[in-house]
């Protein structure tokens, strides 16, 4: 895959984690991050951390991206969601506004 | 029962983690503001969106989402207080291009700082009504920059100033000029119409009443035309790089008012070059140029139409009313063709096929021919001139084309009636000397003028055809009938039996008949007489002609085709060789007018002069002699001896012919009006006139002083009386 269109993500303790731009812009605080005029540091490098968010929710967030974006194009499978992720899945969502 | 303890469920509010320290709020707003100063000053790329970012959501999320509005707030008005006073500062010709080059960083930082707030756009806006961050920084723009004073004057006059150097042929940078104008509309429709558009349509309505002034001054019609299209276009153009649609739509209104509508009557009434000229001088491209630019505004083409009205029922007032064109009728016709056809060209080339001008066209027309009273006879000479000769040579599409435009001529005339009288008169004389060229192109003339005017107009024209027809049939069974012998003894002859009523024929003593004429005529009259019973015939002997064979002097043998007249005149030189007057009057009984005429084109034309004159002169005088011409020769076996052809009517018979037209519209006028009363029984005498005159439109004008004579004449006869009560009612009687 070609730098330009991935994005990593890294959460709060380190963990990396390299998605489709595509899948990441589910996201519209990541979309207005990298889509944003003036060249952010997040639009530089290609890497955004979330100091707040940690690791297995990150992961989480990365398949809902793809799960969304499988959604939105007709394939319409349930999203499992682990009961005690869901508090911090959602304060996360609110964040990343998805 | 003690025990019982009631349960109260509470469900807590979620507790952040992030501890806050005392002056969390006030920290972390500097971090943003100093963000924000950075993304002013082009430096934003150190900065991490998500730090950013999440400091305004914690920030919102701790319920300071008022201090964070507020604070930025007062940083976007500190940094645009600096920014106007920058601007202001500017001087001199890069006004607009740093203003532009601001106003695209502005928003790009706008939109920046949109951007890290989103999350307070997203929840606190909403929620505390405030305007979103864009919006917010777009009327601050306005307040601080677009509509300070000091920058909202300059920029209105800078702009202006722009416009009126490309009116006046300079380059401008349209892109800048675009971007500025597109910020205006961005800032909202006021801004863009109070600051912009509307002193820029007062200074365009100003700039072209100035330019229509001078151009009129020193330019001619078509010229002006000419500019004031190209000033439209570019008006256009204009708005396609850099205005509003709507402006667009009002400075077309501008240029229209002010080049045109308010400049109309002083470019169409322009002498040497203004609409007369134009339509003079068949300058199509001006016309429709006029056309266009005229329709655009309201009276525009009714001004046009107007003058065209009036320039044709003027031209066409001279052309019918002067006497020395109306001297030759065929071509009077022909010029009225012509203008015709002028106009018709016009109209459809330069005027769009407008059917108000042709209906201007047309009433032009019916109004100036009727001002003529023979243009009738002389359309009837027309047709007479083409049917007789002129089409010889001619394919049968045009006979039709020429019919056609007559046709259209004779849809103008008032006095249809007239043209009948005319149109027979010729028709007779066209059939009785054979003379006439195609007999389908008669026929469809007629068709024609039935189309027009209904059967009863032509039924009589219809029944002279007939006629001829008959008359070849019954000439073959006289032929038949008569013993062979005699048809060779007796000189040959052909009798057209005529439907008295179908021919304008007046009766007329005959006139005697040369002995042998005389006793082949008799021995016809008995042949008719028997085979058709009850019937009268009698020989019109001013309408026939004659083949006549003659031996002159020194043995020249030719053949003469002469009137019936001139035949009696010259059958009497077989008898004796010199005659007077006085004696061929006595013997031939030919009204004298006829008789002088007739003896004038056999003495007095040169190369046709059979007989000679006593004393010589051009007219013929009571105490004349006449003998044969012996030296007679001519390099033709035949020589036709002119009679007086069919020509424009002298002025007594002018009148003559006027009085039979108003003799027979009597009756038409008495069977109107008793029509009329028959089913309405009782009506006012202006009524009477009115449906009268109505009724018959198609065939002429009636006069109401002879209406009114009519009525009275019919109440003589009680068709119709007074009502005794209201002396202006009519009651019909019956």
């Amino acid at each position: 895959m070609k730098k330009e269109e991935t994005v990593k993500l890294i959460s709060a303790e380190g963990f990396e984690f390299v998605v489709d731009k595509k899948a990441a812009m589910v996201s519209q605080t990541i979309r207005n991050m990298l889509t944003s005029p003036g060249g952010f540091a997040e639009t530089q490098h290609g890497e955004v951390r979330f100091p707040e968010i940690s690791t297995p929710i990150l992961e989480k967030i990365c398949q809902y991206f793809y799960w969304s974006l499988q959604f939105a194009s007709g394939k319409e499978t349930e999203f499992h969601i682990e009961p005690e992720l869901t508090l911090e899945l959602m304060m996360a969502a609110n964040y990343l506004h998805t | 029962m003690s025990n019982q303890k009631k349960k109260n469920f509470k469900i807590e509010a979620f507790k952040h983690r992030a501890e806050l320290e005392p002056n969390y709020a006030e920290k972390t707003w500097k971090i943003l503001e100093h963000a924000i100063q950075e993304i002013y000053n082009h430096n934003a790329s150190g900065l991490s969106f998500e730090e950013l970012y999440r400091n305004a959501y914690n920030m919102v999320l701790h319920k300071y989402g008022e201090k964070l509005y507020s604070e930025l707030v007062t940083t976007m008005r500190s940094h645009l207080h600096q920014l106007s006073r920058y601007i202001e500062g500017i001087q001199g010709g890069f006004f607009l291009e740093v203003l532009n080059r601001e106003w695209e960083d502005y928003k790009k930082a706008l939109q920046m700082i949109r951007d890290i707030l989103m999350y307070m756009d997203r929840t606190f806006v909403p929620s505390s009504k405030k305007p979103p961050v864009n919006e917010l920084g777009l009327n601050l723009w306005r307040d601080y920059i677009a509509q300070s004073l000091i920058i909202q004057v300059r920029l209105e006059h800078t702009l202006l100033e722009l416009v009126e150097k490309e009116r006046t042929g300079e380059v401008i940078n349209r892109g800048l000029m675009r971007n500025v104008v597109q910020m205006l509309k961005e800032l909202g429709p006021s801004v863009y119409q109070e600051d912009f558009e509307r002193p820029l349509i007062a200074q365009s309505a100003y700039f072209y009443r100035v330019e229509s002034q001078k151009s009129i001054e020193c330019c001619d019609c078509g010229d002006y035309l000419k500019k004031a299209e190209r000033r439209l276009s570019e008006e256009t153009e204009r708005v396609s790089h850099y205005l509003a649609e709507a402006t667009g739509k009002m400075l077309q209104n501008v240029v229209e008012r002010e080049m045109i509508a308010n400049h109309m009557q002083r470019l169409v009434q322009r002498e040497n070059s203004g609409l007369v000229m134009m339509l003079e001088d068949d300058k199509y491209d001006d016309l429709s140029r006029m056309y266009r630019l005229f329709s655009r505004v309201p009276e525009g083409l009714s001004t046009i139409r107007d003058v065209m009205t009036g320039h044709i029922r003027e031209t066409g007032k001279q052309l019918v009313t002067d006497p020395e064109k109306s001297k030759d009728p065929v071509e009077f016709v022909q010029r009225l063709l012509k203008e015709k056809d002028k106009y018709d060209k016009i109209i459809s080339s330069a005027f769009n096929n407008d059917k108000t001008f042709q209906n201007a066209l047309n009433s032009s027309f019916e109004h100036f021919i009727n001002l003529n009273p023979r243009s009738s006879e002389f359309i009837s000479l027309f047709v007479d001139d083409k049917l007789r000769k002129g089409l010889k040579e001619v394919s049968e599409e045009d006979v039709e084309a020429v019919l056609d435009k007559v046709m259209i001529l004779f849809r103008y005339l008032q006095e249809k009636d007239v043209f009948e009288k005319y149109y027979k008169q010729h028709l007779a004389k066209r059939l009785l000397s054979g003379k006439s060229v195609s007999d389908e192109a008669e026929r469809s003339l007629i068709v024609k003028l039935k189309t027009e005017c209904g059967y009863q107009f032509t039924s009589k024209l219809e029944g002279m055809f007939t006629d001829m027809r008959t008359s070849q049939d019954t000439m073959r069974g006289f032929h038949t009938s008569q013993p062979p012998v005699m048809m060779d003894r007796q000189p040959g002859l052909a009798v057209l039996v005529l439907t008295t009523g179908s021919w304008p024929m007046q009766a007329i003593m005959a006139c005697n008949l040369p002995s042998e004429i005389h006793w082949v005529c008799e021995r016809f009259k008995a042949y008719y007489l028997g085979t058709h019973s009850g019937r009268k015939l009698s020989w019109q002997t001013s309408m026939g002609s004659a083949d006549l064979k003659a031996v002159f002097g020194k043995g020249q043998k030719h053949e003469l085709i002469v009137s019936t007249y001139q035949m009696c005149v010259l059958m009497l030189f077989n008898m004796s060789d010199q005659l007077s007057y006085k004696d061929i009057e006595q013997a031939t009984a030919i009204p004298a007018a006829d008789l002088k005429r007739c003896l004038q084109s056999l003495a007095c034309v040169k190369g046709k002069n059979v007989l000679c004159k006593e004393p010589m002169s051009k007219d013929i005088l009571a105490g004349d002699r006449f003998c044969v011409n012996e030296s007679f020769s001519s390099k033709f076996f035949k020589v036709k001896i002119g009679t007086v052809v069919a020509q424009k009517e002298s002025e007594p018979e002018k009148q003559e012919t006027r009085q039979r037209v108003e003799e027979d519209r009597k009756p038409q006028i008495e069977a109107a009006i008793v029509r009329i009363m028959k089913s309405r029984r009782v009506l006012d005498h202006n009524n009477i006139v009115a449906e009268v005159t109505k009724q018959l439109q198609s065939r002429f004008l009636p006069n109401p002083v002879v209406i009114k004579k009519r009525i009275e004449s019919l109440i003589e006869r009680e068709f119709l009386e007074r009502d005794k009560v209201d002396r202006k009612m009519y009651r019909y009687l019956a």
